[in-house]
């Protein structure tokens, strides 16, 4: 800090600043708050899996057709597997005590890594799950309502479903691909002398 | 309260107070650095508030795991730049311009280039666009360079190679020159 500055390095030192200062109390204030919250929304997407799953499991008491009781126990097995997903990587994003010992190449080339971990996973992770359950509620429409015109109908929405489960697996593994350049960088950058 | 607990209470609250005025220490002396750093990392006022006290949080936190293997300012300045990081990963999503390195900077032709600027407020308006347009990684490197660190303590704190941390600053200077008109290598 002892080289003297130029004008650029001037403008950006000497830049006004409101001078905040946080007190140790409001810093473990806003810690707690910090925690509460990881907490809360590794909570509520828990939460959300288990709503759908009574909801599935209404419909599962509730109807008598075997095949439409064996889809909504698919769909429930798959939501149970999702959330199982959730709770394991939930504690991934809490900020590490030790977050100074990382130098910044390491630390952000392992945020990468998990982000594009996050998106490569989507697909066996989240949407999979839920592939056995929709397949089998699509059987039982079909076998329920033996009529040509309803066949269409379900074929037509199975085939935009089908499309949309396409669209966001291409566009997860296009972001891990932006992903996996930008981690490869990183580790060229490291190696390089 | 049985004497095991008693052990423990004694023994938890210096450590808890090392931490504590390791923070206050810090906070006193980088605060100003970290305002900027946040500044470079968040252009949105609100987020920005939001990110500066997320950087206090984790340097609090983080001098809990400090253990002198590096000097505070290193571990201080890894600290807010990881948790600045992070900050640009999550809003990923959100961007709209697609961040670039320090080389493609070097390279991209830019409207403000060559064109001085009216005033310090305009300077820097211009300097933090800049910076704004960077990666992570490449940004710490300036605004390392910006603080007026060293390549060798840019080096301990990024984990960049000597040779690395070199041929940023030589493009850093480079593209600061272009648009501030400095003289370019000539200006060290």
């Amino acid at each position: 800090m002892t080289e003297v500055l130029n004008p650029v390095q001037k403008i950006w030192q000497e830049q006004p600043v409101e001078g905040v200062k946080m007190s140790v109390e409001e810093i473990r204030r806003r810690a707690g708050k910090f925690e509460r919250r990881i907490v809360w929304r590794n909570r509520r997407e828990i939460v959300a899996c288990m709503i759908v799953s009574v909801l599935f499991a209404y419909f599962l008491a509730t109807n008598h057709d075997g095949l439409f009781r064996m889809a909504y126990g698919l769909f429930i097995a798959g939501m149970i597997w999702v959330a199982v997903q959730l709770h394991r990587k939930g504690s991934v994003n809490s900020l590490p005590a030790a977050l100074g010992a990382a130098s910044s190449l390491r630390f952000f080339r392992a945020e990468l890594e998990r982000q594009r971990d996050v998106v490569r996973n989507v697909w066996p992770w989240y949407l999979a799950p839920l592939v056995p359950g929709y397949v089998m509620l699509t059987i039982a429409y079909a076998v329920s309502f033996p009529r040509p015109v309803r066949w269409l109908g379900v074929a037509a929405f199975d085939g935009f479903v089908v499309l949309v489960f396409l669209g966001v697996w291409k566009l997860n593994q296009r972001a891990a691909r932006c992903l996996q350049r930008s981690i490869d960088d990183l580790y060229a950058a490291e190696s390089s002398r | 309260m049985s004497a095991l607990e008693n052990v423990s209470a004694i023994e938890a609250i210096p450590a808890a107070s090392t931490a504590d005025e390791l923070y206050q220490d810090a906070a006193k002396t980088y605060g100003a650095a970290l305002e900027r750093l946040a500044r470079a990392y968040e252009a949105d006022a609100d987020l920005r508030r939001d990110l500066l006290q997320d950087i206090h949080v984790a340097l609090w936190r983080s001098f809990q795991g400090f253990d002198g293997r590096c000097s505070a300012r290193t571990w201080v300045y890894r600290v807010a730049h990881n948790v600045g990081a992070s900050h640009v990963v999550r809003q990923r999503r959100t961007r709209t311009q697609a961040l670039v390195g320090l080389e493609e900077l070097e390279n991209l032709a830019d409207a403000n280039s060559g064109q001085p600027a009216a005033d310090r407020n305009q300077a820097l308006d211009r300097l933090l666009n800049l910076i704004q347009r960077l990666n992570p990684l490449d940004r710490h490197v300036i605004l390392s360079y910006l603080e007026g660190l060293d390549a060798a303590s840019i080096g301990e704190i990024t984990g960049l190679s000597a040779g690395n941390v070199a041929t940023k600053i030589h493009r850093i200077k480079n593209v600061l020159a272009r648009q501030f008109q400095q003289g370019g290598e000539s200006h060290d």
